[in-house]
C-alpha cells in the first residue's frame, strides 16, 4: 500500500517534469497563439487589479500601523519610510500579490482546464486541429508570468500609497519627504529581485493550474480538486521558492 | 479581429505600460536619489579601523551628501583601504588636504564618512588622491564611560534609598525630627524659650551697651579706674594708709578708754588733788577762804604799787615811758599821711 503511494507519488513528478518540459517546447515552436495569450492576459492582469489594489494599499496601510509600536519604542518613528518601503519592497509586495493571484487567477484556471477536460473539449480541441496544449496551458503561463510581476509592481506602489496614507495622517511626514526615505533604504538589487521573484511565482501559478486542470480526473469531483489542489499547491510553492530566493539574494548581497 | 478584442488589447496594453512606468519610475527615482548615474570622482582613503561601513554608505560633506562608498577593501598592511565616489559637481569643494574620518548618521544609525576642513588656497581633489584621515567618537569607549557612570548612578541611588529608609523608620535625629511628635512638641516649647531668651538677652545686651557707653566716658572714676594704671596703685597705698590710720585710731581710742577710766576713778577718789578738788566740800569751803584772802590781799597790794609808783625812784622811768609812747603815734600819723 505504501509502496503503491511511493510509487504513484513518482509517476506524479515524472508527469510534471515532462509537462514542465513540453510547455518550453511549445513554447518556442509556431505557430504562436496571441490573441489567446492577449485575452489571457486580460483576464489574469486587469480583471485581478481591483483586488491587488485593495489587497495592497491595506496591507500598506495596516502593516504600517502596526510597525508603529515596536518603532515608537525608541522614538524611530521617522524610520517608518524606510521600515515599509523595506517590508513592501523586498517582501510583502510579491508574496501578497503572488498569494492573492494563486487564489483567484490559479483556482480560475484548475476550474476552467478541469472542466474541459471533463467534458472532453480538450480532445475534441485535438481533433478539430488546434494544439490544444499550446492554446490552453502556453497562453495561461505567459499570461501569469508577464502579468504577476506587473501587478506586483501595481501593489507595491499602492502599497507604499498606503503606508504614506497612515504616517502622514500620524507623523504629518510630506509626500516628496516620505517617497525620498523610502527610497533612500532601497537599492536596485531589491527592485530586480522583486521583479525576478514575481516572474517566478507568476510562473508557478500559471503552471501548476494548468497542470492540474489537464491533468484532473474525470467527473465533477475532479474539477473541484483540480481547483482546489491549483491553490494548494501553487502557494506552498510560492513560499518554498521564496525561501529559497531569500537565501540567494543574502549571498548576492554580501 | 471583432471589437471586443480591440477595447480588451487597449485596455491591456495601458494597464502593462502603466505596471512598467512605475517599475521605470521607481529605477530613476532610485538611481537619481542616490546617484548611481552621475559621473563619480573616486579618491581614496584608508582607515584601521571602518567600525562596520559598507559599500554603498553615504559621504557627507558639510551635512551634504556628496557621494557614496564605493568599495572597501584590505591592503597589504591590514589597513582598510575605502574607495569613495564623489559626485562630479561636489568634488570641487573638496580640497586636497581635506580630511575623512567614520561618523554616524545617529547614535544607531548608518556608519557614514565625514569629510571636514581644507584649505581654499589648496587644489580641489582628483581622482585617485588619498584623503588624510582621523579616528571618529569611538562608540565602544563612550559606552564604556557610560557604563562607569551608571554603575555610580546606582551606587548614589541605593545610598539615597537607604537614608530614605531610614529616615522613613524614623532612625537618626533626622528620622526622629521628621517622625516624633513629642520630640516635635518638644522642639516647639524649645523654641518658644528659645525666643524669650534670645529677647532677653536682647535687652541684656541693650542695658549692657549703656553700661559700657557709661563705663568708656572719659574722666569718669570707673573708667579712670578701668583705664589708669596709677591711679589703681595709688588707690591701693590709700587704702592700705587708710588701715594702717584705722588700726592706729582703734589703738588710741583704746588708750583714751583707759585714760578717761583713770581719771574717772582718780576723780571720784578724794586721794589726789583733783579728786580732792572736785569731791570734798571741806576742801572746797578751805578754797573759797582761801580766795577771799587772796582778794583782799590783792588789793592791799595794788595799792601798794601806786605808793611805789610816786616814789621818786621809781618816776623817771614811767616818765620815760610816756615820751616814747608819744613819738611812736606821731610816727604813724606821718606814715599816714
Amino acid at each position: 500500500m505504501a509502496l503503491d503511494k511511493i510509487k504513484r507519488m513518482f509517476i506524479e513528478l515524472a508527469n510534471i517534469a515532462r509537462f514542465v518540459g513540453r510547455f518550453f517546447k511549445e513554447l518556442f515552436n509556431p505557430p504562436f497563439e496571441f490573441k489567446e495569450i492577449i485575452r489571457q492576459c486580460y483576464e489574469v492582469g486587469w480583471k485581478s487589479l481591483p483586488l491587488i489594489s485593495l489587497t495592497g494599499f491595506v496591507v500598506g496601510f495596516v502593516f504600517t500601523n502596526q510597525s508603529r509600536p515596536s518603532l515608537q519604542e525608541f522614538g524611530a518613528t521617522s524610520w517608518l519610510p524606510a521600515l515599509i518601503s523595506i517590508a513592501i519592497i523586498r517582501a510583502l509586495a510579491p508574496l501578497v500579490t503572488a498569494l492573492i493571484s494563486a487564489g483567484k487567477v490559479g483556482s480560475n484556471i484548475g476550474a476552467e482546464l478541469g472542466s474541459m477536460n471533463v467534458t472532453e473539449q480538450i480532445d475534441a480541441m485535438e481533433v478539430s486541429g488546434t494544439n490544444p496544449f499550446k492554446f490552453l496551458v502556453v497562453s495561461r503561463v505567459i499570461a501569469t508570468t508577464f502579468m504577476i510581476p506587473i501587478l506586483t509592481f501595481y501593489s507595491a506602489f499602492v502599497g507604499l500609497l498606503g503606508g504614506f496614507l497612515n504616517i502622514n495622517q500620524n507623523e504629518n511626514t510630506s509626500f516628496l519627504s516620505y517617497f525620498y526615505e523610502v527610497f533612500d533604504a532601497v537599492d536596485f538589487l531589491d527592485l530586480f529581485a522583486m521583479g525576478f521573484r514575481s516572474i517566478i511565482f507568476g510562473f508557478t501559478i500559471g503552471i501548476v493550474g494548468c497542470y492540474q486542470g489537464y491533468h484532473s480526473s474525470k467527473g465533477t469531483e475532479g474539477v473541484g480538486r483540480a481547483a482546489n489542489w491549483s491553490v494548494v499547491m501553487s502557494m506552498f510553492l510560492i513560499f518554498v521558492e521564496e525561501l529559497l530566493i531569500v537565501q540567494i539574494l543574502q549571498g548576492l548581497r554580501v | 479581429m471583432s471589437k471586443a478584442d480591440n477595447k480588451r488589447s487597449i485596455i491591456l496594453g495601458i494597464f502593462v505600460l502603466v505596471g512598467i512606468g512605475i517599475l521605470f519610475a521607481a529605477i530613476f527615482t532610485l538611481g537619481g536619489q542616490q546617484n548611481r548615474f552621475a559621473k563619480k570622482v573616486e579618491i581614496k582613503a584608508v582607515f584601521d579601523n571602518v567600525e562596520g561601513l559598507k559599500t554603498g554608505n553615504n559621504i557627507w560633506f558639510s551635512g551634504v551628501k556628496i557621494g557614496i562608498v564605493k568599495a572597501v577593501h584590505f591592503r597589504d598592511d591590514r589597513k582598510v583601504e575605502l574607495v569613495l565616489g564623489i559626485d562630479d559637481k561636489s568634488h570641487e569643494y573638496i580640497r586636497k588636504n581635506s580630511t575623512a574620518k567614520i561618523g554616524s548618521d545617529g547614535l544607531i544609525g548608518n556608519k557614514i564618512i565625514v569629510i571636514e576642513g581644507g584649505s581654499t588656497d589648496v587644489p580641489p581633489v582628483e581622482s585617485g588622491d588619498e584623503l588624510r584621515t582621523l579616528k571618529g567618537t569611538d562608540t565602544e569607549k563612550m559606552m564604556s564611560t557610560l557604563q562607569v557612570n551608571n554603575e555610580n548612578l546606582v551606587g548614589i541611588t541605593e545610598n539615597i534609598r537607604q537614608l530614605s529608609q531610614k529616615v522613613l523608620r524614623g532612625e537618626g535625629t533626622i528620622g526622629a525630627a521628621l517622625t516624633d511628635s513629642i520630640m516635635a512638641n518638644n522642639m516647639r516649647t524649645m523654641m518658644a524659650s528659645l525666643t524669650q531668651a534670645a529677647t532677653n538677652t536682647n535687652k541684656v545686651t541693650a542695658a549692657l551697651a549703656n553700661f559700657t557707653a557709661k563705663l568708656n566716658t572719659q574722666g569718669s572714676l570707673a573708667n579712670e579706674l578701668l583705664t589708669d594704671t596709677v591711679v589703681y596703685s595709688n588707690l591701693r597705698a590709700a587704702v592700705a594708709q587708710l588701715q594702717g590710720v584705722t588700726q592706729t585710731a582703734s589703738a588710741l581710742t583704746t588708750n583714751l578708754g583707759q585714760a578717761s577710766e583713770k581719771l574717772n576713778t582718780s576723780l571720784s577718789s578724794p586721794d589726789n588733788t583733783l579728786g580732792l578738788l572736785l569731791s570734798d566740800k571741806a576742801t572746797a569751803t578751805t578754797i573759797k577762804q582761801t580766795m577771799v584772802n587772796l582778794e583782799a590781799s590783792t588789793a592791799k597790794l595794788d595799792e601798794n604799787m601806786e605808793a611805789l609808783q610816786h616814789n621818786f625812784l621809781l618816776r623817771g622811768f614811767f616818765k620815760k615811758r610816756d615820751k616814747e609812747a608819744a613819738k611812736a603815734k606821731e610816727a604813724e600819723e606821718k606814715a599816714q599821711q
